[in-house]
């Protein structure tokens, strides 16, 4: 009696040891996939930020419609997608939320770019 | 006699020469505890003040980094805006936050708020209108109002328009099942 039990109990443990491991797997390849596709050509640091903030350069660039990285057009074009996604006017919080993401991604990548110039012409001067 | 009061006087001496003794031999040594502390103290706030000087002029960028982390963490945790971009491939939950309304079952229903959206109360299937026709209604109601306020033409992106059809083609297909 015991013996079986201990059997079935062997048995469902198995299972699930099995399921979790696939689910896990799974997991891994499926964020590295969107890793992969979201940083393929951008460098080291970019890709950081991407990672952190969860969405690729060029995603943030699409979301707000900008193609070259002019700060004035992001803020006008990111106050006017804030503005109009509001959840006042019945718009949708979610793309709020794309919207905001991708502008913390765009600062931040217009960040990177400023250390980098400074970080160039502090070498060029030495 | 003389002898014994001698020695009997010279133990009593010998007594009251001790506890004074006793006492100040005490007092010495806590005397000299309480200094020993006191020095070690001392020195341990100097090699304290030292270090810290020394790490802050060393550790001044990694300073920044950390403060700057800390601020990024704290306002993203206080925000309540989804995180991260949109999926790979648009899924049915992204599909009805996009457009802002859950379907299911012939029964729409407009989302009120991200955070309580679970303990929205649970709709239920108009009379007039039942089954999948309902929840085209609906979605296509949604999909409009949302693409009016996102349109390209009015300043829009046109990436969120794209979102945006692909949300209501994605609910209307599953819809339709």
């Amino acid at each position: 009696m015991a013996k079986y039990l201990a059997q079935i109990i062997l048995v469902g443990a198995q299972v699930v040891g099995r399921a979790f491991m696939r689910a896990l797997r799974q997991e891994f390849a499926a964020s590295r996939a969107a890793a992969d596709a979201r940083g393929r050509s951008e460098r080291p640091q970019s890709a950081a930020a991407s990672r952190i903030i969860g969405i690729s350069l060029q995603e943030a660039q699409q979301i707000l419609n900008v193609s070259n990285l002019n700060p004035e057009e992001i803020q006008k074009n990111y106050d006017h997608l804030f503005k109009v996604n509001d959840k006042s006017v019945g718009g949708s919080f979610y793309l709020q939320s794309k919207v905001v993401r991708a502008k913390e991604r765009l600062d931040e990548e217009l960040r990177i770019q400023a250390k980098d110039e400074k970080e160039k012409s502090q070498k060029a001067e030495t | 006699m003389e002898g014994a009061a001698a020695s009997s006087e010279g133990l009593r001496y010998a007594e009251y020469a001790r506890v004074p003794t006793g006492a100040g031999k005490g007092q010495a040594e806590l005397d000299r505890g309480l200094a020993r502390t006191m020095i070690a103290v001392g020195l341990g706030v100097a090699t304290v003040a030292f270090a810290g000087r020394y790490a802050f002029h060393l550790w001044k960028p990694l300073e920044q980094a950390i403060t700057e982390t800390a601020k990024r963490i704290s306002t993203s945790s206080l925000s309540s805006y989804y995180k991260g971009g949109f999926e790979q491939k648009m899924s049915r939950r992204e599909a009805s936050l996009i457009l802002g309304v859950r379907c299911s079952g012939g029964c729409c229903e407009v989302t009120r708020s991200p955070l309580f959206s679970r303990l929205n109360k649970p709709c239920f299937p108009q009379p007039l209108l039942k089954g999948p026709s309902a929840d085209k209604a609906k979605i296509r109601t949604a999909h409009r109002r949302i693409m009016i306020l996102n349109h390209p033409d009015k300043g829009g992106s046109p990436y969120l328009a794209t979102k945006i059809n692909e949300a209501k083609d994605l609910l209307e297909s599953s819809a339709k099942n």
